[in-house]
């Protein structure tokens, strides 16, 4: 019998604490979804005091040491707040070696399960399934064309911020190439005329998938099941009520903003100031 | 395939551009993917020796150069149907490059009396929707055709559409202000002259079809569904061509045919790369 589980990846930086926001997003994902959840995360003394209840969500913690790599990267917290904090996301591409699963989920931490239609990766007869063409939470006004490609003149753009894998040597090297693409970043940044320095998850894993799909288009590899709805970071997420999330939307990405609520849909959250303050006006998990 | 087909080429240099060195890696890479092809040049322009070896024949441009006193050298493209020495006939633009075996387009090709491309691709492969080039014929309905690439047979129909096109070409303001009159061309185009001419003979249903797969990729920077458009293509992309025979251009594979159109791109390094192959 095969095992099956989520994969979530949590590193604190000064002001962000992405280890709240994992157990959060391992209490969706289990609500919903009804899977064992492993965290890999390097501080297990702060998830152990700061949360003394994580493990009613979190079945496995694997301990990594966190990758210091001295990146910077600009959050937005809506329109008129930019901030430049540490990113500490580059261990995505070790998620083969460290799932203690056979078939593996991996969410971002800001990905709010609010359904159970990721169940179907199950189903699907695919080694891999990744998100692409996300869908905006207003995009019937609002342009998200440039999250169609790494950049203008790029590749396809997929997201890492959902993905399935099975256990198979395909999918080694498919992550062994990833892991190639992260070491060898600033020629791969370049040759893909990726003009932001830093090293992100979605783009190794898009370059990865152009290379073995033979520089080409082609039907690999499946998409995940569902859509993958999303707010950007100028919108800011006002609150989350068991599966209804409302969100406070810069609809014209002009500063323009407007009430949105959605139910019953799977939303990455990219504000992630607004996603820590929604949880903690969350009842149900304070009480925890 | 007809034991006589063959490539037809019309190169005419300009005070940039040597068309005829263009026609000559062209060759190379017919040759290269698709054994047994006849080529024809026709030129009035001087042809290196070491050029003339990828040519089946090189062939004066009859009568009189109409050409003679403009740069794009357009004027005397009608006339490669009478020049053909061959059945069945592709002819293609200078400025491309073939990259596959097209060798089996001829059995769809001889189907028909006269086809023109109809669809093009960009770099990634996909089909261009902007009608960015293509105004003009979007305003007076007009068929849209690519003459970048396109095949006759020697038939009357065919003869009838060339000799029409002959008319049209010397004639152009007359027949655009008659049929292009929306957004008017202020200068000659063939693409334009053969889709006036498949109107008047209302045949585009015959001479092209959108679906087919004989098409080539259109380097023409609005084609590429870029945001930011640059002003050559070949300052933003790179191309290499690998040891196992193809090219990569921004990165993508690139299939059959490649309109490369900017002179830039056709390097001595890649006229070598293309006789290493």
């Amino acid at each position: 019998m095969t095992t099956k589980g989520i994969l979530l990846f949590a590193f604190n930086n000064s002001e962000i604490d992405y280890v709240k926001q994992a157990i959060y997003c391992a209490k969706k994902t289990k609500e919903h979804l009804k899977l064992p959840v492993a965290l890999v995360t390097d501080n297990m003394s702060y998830l152990e005091t700061s949360y003394p209840f994580y493990k009613k969500y979190i079945d496995i913690v694997i301990l990594v040491p966190v990758e210091e790599t001295g990146q910077l990267k600009t959050f937005s917290d809506g329109a008129y707040s930019l901030r430049k904090l540490p990113w500490k996301n580059h261990n995505r591409s070790d998620c083969y070696e460290m799932s203690p699963f056979d078939e593996t989920i991996v969410l971002d931490v800001d990905y709010i399960t609010c359904n159970d239609v990721l169940l179907n990766c199950f189903k699907i007869d695919e080694e891999f399934l990744i998100y692409k063409n996300p869908t905006d939470i207003v995009s019937t006004v609002r342009n998200i064309d440039s999250f169609d490609r790494i950049s203008d003149r790029s590749i396809d753009m997929w997201w890492a911020t959902g993905f399935y894998f099975k256990k198979s040597p395909f999918m080694k090297m498919y992550f062994e190439l990833v892991m190639h693409i992260k070491e060898n970043w600033t020629y791969y940044r370049l040759i893909y005329q990726i003009p932001n320095v830093n090293y992100r998850n979605d783009f190794s894993f898009s370059i990865a998938i152009h290379i073995l799909r033979g520089f080409q288009v082609s039907s690999w590899p499946s998409t995940m099941p569902g859509k993958m709805y999303m707010s950007i970071d100028v919108d800011i997420l006002d609150s989350i009520n068991g599966n209804t999330l409302t969100i406070i939307a810069d609809y014209k990405n002009s500063a323009d903003y407007a009430g949105v609520s959605v139910e019953g849909l799977n939303v990455h959250v990219m504000n992630k100031f607004s996603l820590s303050r929604a949880i903690d006006k969350d009842k149900e998990f304070a009480h925890e | 395939m007809s034991n006589s087909n063959g490539f037809c080429l019309l190169a005419q240099n300009n005070s940039n551009v040597d068309y005829v060195r263009q026609a000559y890696a062209l060759a190379v890479s017919i040759h290269k993917f698709n054994k047994g092809q006849s080529i024809s040049l026709i030129t009035d322009d001087p042809v290196l020796e070491e050029y003339k070896s990828v040519f089946d024949n090189i062939l004066p441009i009859p009568w009189t150069d109409q050409a003679k006193d403009t740069e794009w050298k357009i004027e005397n493209r009608w006339k490669v149907y009478h020049v053909s020495p061959y059945e069945h006939t592709i002819v293609m633009d200078v400025d491309m490059l073939v990259l596959h075996d097209i060798t089996r387009w001829w059995d769809e090709l001889e189907k028909k009396d006269l086809f023109f491309v109809s669809n093009v691709k960009n770099y990634r492969n996909e089909t261009v929707t902007s009608r960015f080039y293509r105004k003009t014929f979007d305003e007076n309905n007009l068929p849209n055709l690519y003459s970048g690439f396109y095949y006759f047979k020697k038939c009357d129909k065919a003869l009838e559409f060339f000799k029409l096109l002959e008319l049209i070409m010397i004639n152009w303001e007359l027949f655009y202000s008659t049929f292009a009159s929306n957004r008017y061309q202020s200068w000659g185009s063939f693409d334009l002259s053969c889709s006036i001419a498949s109107k008047i003979f209302d045949n585009v249903l015959e001479i092209t079809d959108p679906t087919s797969c004989i098409t080539f990729t259109h380097m023409k920077a609005h084609c590429q569904g870029w945001n930011e458009i640059p002003t050559n293509w070949t300052n933003v992309l790179g191309t290499y061509i690998t040891t196992d025979n193809t090219m990569l251009i921004g990165n993508y594979l690139q299939h059959n045919i490649l309109h490369y159109v900017e002179p830039e791109f056709l390097t001595d390094r890649v006229i070598k790369q293309l006789e290493l192959l």
